[in-house]
């Protein structure tokens, strides 16, 4: 499989782009956005203010009301099934919640990253081919865990539970990453760990990532670019050094608090620290 | 209550909330009962009189119960070889094709609405009808014998089946399957990757108990001519040969009785 | 794919760990395979038929259906359809009164059983009696015990799956019992009341809606019960659609399917909803009940 050049117009176009769900909530309100391939943005705003919906809408996971979403030269809005698919196939996507198939092994869950390219019968076999398993040996050990490729997913610590998601992204081959609160539920080492992960992704590879944070501080620290959400709109779209405190106050609409910030958050990469990623 | 400081009684106020009224749905619900037993006792003529006057009837049976021919037993081995056979044939086959309607018949994994509603109301309409019709139409359609019993409790086994798994999948972790359609897997990749090892233990739990239910339900599967050992009762019966009836009933309870153990404990190594 | 060092800063090549053993799993895959091939020897039964089937079915199928189809306000299959549905109410009848004397015995004898309530030796002696006739086959106890008794009918029925009733409905309620939380109790008895007290405030408010819905699952279980009996001489369809299949009498055996199959699944669908109330209406939760519960 040959990684085709991130650099090809994979641009993600937002035009006009509304997200209404069944309730009636607004989740995005004429959103008009471009991300250039390449680029890591990091989203914020409160629970509830669209950065969930913004990041899913990419890969259909939220289907868009109104607009116009392309990633390159693909529509998303009313696309088929089969466009669908082949779309995600081609962006890989972080939960907070990890994801993984937790009674199977580590080496199965990467694998599932190759799915797109499989024939149906080896999926249900679970007979992959060689340079699949090949991939996703590679994918672990560029993750750091490919000891554990035969372990069952679910006696993994959080952190690595969440590179072996970053692992199943990596065997897509993919040309976005999204990342929906990564790091939510780890530890602050392990948040800033798999940051980095992500980051040197982005910054090795090329793939245009997308992640969506509610720490303002990882937010400044890892993101090229920031957008602030609100109520479904862009309420501020710069870098990290125009993002301070002020800024983001406007975005939450409130003064910022201890929660929104990593707890005993540490200025410099924590050298050192008992990390158990 | 004597205090040693006196407090003045509490004024009955306006805050304190009105007497809820009596459930009526509830009184309602328990006199419809009542009243439904009553008129079902009425309607097959519940009596217990029979235990004190009729029980000589039941004498030559219990007598001839009391005191089992075992040697008979020699006889009844092969019915239980089939009754085995016939069970686990049905067990795979019924419960190989409930696996695929219990995802057809589970909103998570169902691929539309449409297939989902349907496989629905087939399962609904499959599991309304008990063993023995179905022992009583493959009889009719295929002859007596063993083929009739496997075909028969296929059906059974595939009602109970699916109805289970598909609740155990109603149940699962939506992350995982979340997870498979990110990654751009198609209905079928992501029921085997995402939803199959979630419910997988369960699943063959219920195989397992199936299969029990399988040798209880032989008896009747072989009255009504689906071979096994309930065919060598029925012959027994209709001969009133109480004694070698016993000895194949107990040889039944001894079976079953082990195959309920065994199947407990594997089932509670696998969930 | 050019990733450079790993984050841990793990600068050692990692190695690729051997994979597990398939010897196991390819093992008890053949063991089963080699299983079933036996099962297929043994049963020993002659599999062409299957291919008689689908001729059969549109035969058979579509005399049936002829039944189900005619005119059910004419003569005679208005007089079919009224019978069916007599005897389908007759089956209903016996599962309810078997659920009856179930339900009745089996929650006293269930504290009986219940070690949170009762002595060891007490408990032991009632789990023993619960696990006897639970064991017996509802088949066996109509073959042996009720029908020579109480004759061929409806009764013996009824007696048949209600003793059997009370051995499983036993069974659950006093494992029912044995899950309750024991602060209610505690709370009771703190205050001075006796055993019985305690039982009737704090253990059956918390036990009754869970027990409830054990009997209403029961008597959906005994309606299918009470139609194989029936097969016996018992009373209710079962011995309608054996006498109907001994005549080969295909148009009724079409119109009493469809009885049993629309009754069954109306009240399969009553007692789901009623169930369904019940639990999440109020009381406890609990694992068992919400797995009784669609």
């Amino acid at each position: 499989m040959v990684q085709a050049e991130a650099s090809s117009d994979q641009t993600i176009r937002f035009r006009d782009v509304s997200v209404v769900y069944p309730n009636g909530v607004r989740g995005l309100d004429h959103v008009d956005l471009e991300i250039p391939p390449g680029q890591f943005v990091v989203v914020v705003g409160l629970s509830g203010a669209g950065k969930s919906t913004l990041v899913r809408a990419i890969n259909g996971l939220v289907p868009v009301t109104h607009g116009s979403l392309t990633v390159g030269d693909r529509e998303l809005v009313g696309a088929r099934r089969r466009e669908l698919r082949r779309l995600r196939s081609d962006i890989g996507m972080v939960f907070q919640s990890f994801n993984l198939v937790t009674r199977t092994s580590v080496l199965n869950n990467v694998l599932t990253g190759r799915l797109h390219d499989t024939p149906l019968w080896r999926s249900l076999l679970g007979w992959y081919r060689a340079e699949d398993k090949e991939l996703a040996f590679q994918a672990l050990e560029r993750v750091g865990i490919v000891e554990k490729a035969y372990m069952r997913a679910s006696q993994l610590s959080g952190g690595q539970q969440q590179r072996v998601a970053i692992a199943r992204v990596l065997a897509q081959e993919p040309q976005v990453v999204l990342a929906d609160e990564p790091v939510a539920s780890l530890d602050p080492p392990t948040a800033n760990l798999v940051m980095r992960d992500l980051q040197r992704i982005n910054q090795e590879l090329g793939i245009t990532t997308v992640v969506n944070l509610h720490f303002l501080d990882l937010a400044r620290r890892y993101g090229a670019r920031i957008i602030g959400m609100r109520a479904g709109n862009v309420v501020f779209d710069g870098t990290a050094d125009e993002a301070d405190d002020k800024v983001f106050e406007d975005i939450y609409g409130r003064s910022l608090t201890a929660e929104d910030v990593l707890p005993e958050s540490v200025k410099v990469e924590p050298l050192g620290r008992a990390g158990s990623a | 209550m004597t205090a040693t400081t006196e407090s003045p009684p509490v004024p009955a106020t306006d805050a304190r909330p009105p007497r809820p009224r009596p459930n009526w749905l509830l009184w309602t619900g328990i006199a419809v009962a009542v009243l439904i037993t009553l008129w079902a006792g009425r309607a097959i003529e519940f009596t217990l009189e029979p235990l004190i006057y009729d029980i000589d009837r039941g004498r030559p049976v219990l007598r001839g119960f009391l005191d089992p021919d075992w040697d008979f037993l020699q006889r009844v081995i092969d019915p239980f070889l089939e009754t085995f056979a016939i069970a686990i044939i049905a067990s795979l086959v019924g419960c190989s094709i409930a696996l695929v309607m219990a995802l057809l018949a589970s909103r998570v994994s169902a691929p539309n609405h449409a297939t989902y509603w349907i496989t629905k109301q087939t399962l609904s309409v499959i599991r309304s009808l008990p063993d023995v019709a179905y022992g009583m139409l493959f009889v009719a359609a295929v002859g007596t014998g063993a083929l009739a019993g496997i075909l028969a409790l296929i059906f059974f086994n595939l009602g109970i089946a699916a109805k289970l798994t598909s609740e155990t999948v109603d149940a699962i972790d939506p992350g995982p399957v979340e997870a498979a359609d990110a990654v751009g897997a198609g209905v079928i990749e992501r029921a085997r990757v995402a939803i199959v090892p979630q419910v997988l233990p369960n699943y063959i739990s219920y195989c397992l108990y199936v299969f029990e239910l399988n040798i209880r339900a032989s008896v009747i599967i072989g009255l009504v001519g689906g071979g096994g050992i309930g065919s060598v009762i029925s012959v027994e019966l209709a001969r009133f040969n109480y004694d070698n009836l016993s000895a194949v009933i107990f040889a039944l309870f001894v079976v079953v009785f082990v195959l309920d153990w065994f199947s407990r404990t594997m089932r509670r190594r696998l969930v | 794919m050019t990733l450079t060092q790993s984050p841990a800063g793990e600068s050692e090549q990692q190695a690729r760990p051997e994979p597990p053993s398939k010897w196991p799993k390819t093992f008890s895959m053949l063991a089963m395979l080699g299983l079933v091939l036996l099962a297929i020897w043994v049963a020993d039964a002659p599999w062409m038929r299957v291919f008689e089937i689908p001729e059969k079915a549109q035969q058979y199928g579509g005399l049936m259906a002829d039944g189900v189809l005619r005119n059910p306000t004419v003569e005679p299959y208005d007089s079919y359809w009224s019978r069916s549905f007599e005897l389908m109410v007759e089956s209903l009848q016996i599962a309810w009164i078997g659920t009856a004397i179930g339900a009745l015995f089996s929650f006293p004898i269930a504290f009986f059983a219940a070690s949170n309530i009762a002595p060891a030796p007490v408990t032991f002696v009632a789990r023993q009696f619960l696990n006897i006739i639970r064991a017996i086959p509802e088949i066996i106890l109509a073959i042996a015990v009720m029908l020579p008794i109480f004759g061929l009918g409806p009764l013996a029925g009824a007696l048949a799956i209600g003793v059997h009733s009370i051995g499983t409905l036993g069974k659950l309620t006093s494992e029912a019992i044995e899950g309750v939380a024991p602060g209610p109790g505690e709370a009771v008895r703190a205050t001075g009341g006796s055993q019985l007290e305690t039982i009737r405030w704090a253990v059956i408010p918390q036990v009754l809606p869970e027990t409830v819905a054990f009997w209403l699952y029961r008597f959906e279980v005994n309606i299918r019960a009470s139609a194989i009996l029936g097969v016996l001489g018992a009373g209710g369809i079962g011995s309608l659609l054996s006498q109907l299949f001994r005549h080969r009498e295909w148009e009724r055996i079409g119109i009493a399917l469809v009885v049993i199959i629309v009754v069954t699944i109306i009240v399969d669908q009553m007692s789901a909803s009623v169930r369904r109330r019940i639990i999440h209406g109020g009381g406890t939760h609990s694992a068992t009940a919400e797995a009784i519960v669609e």
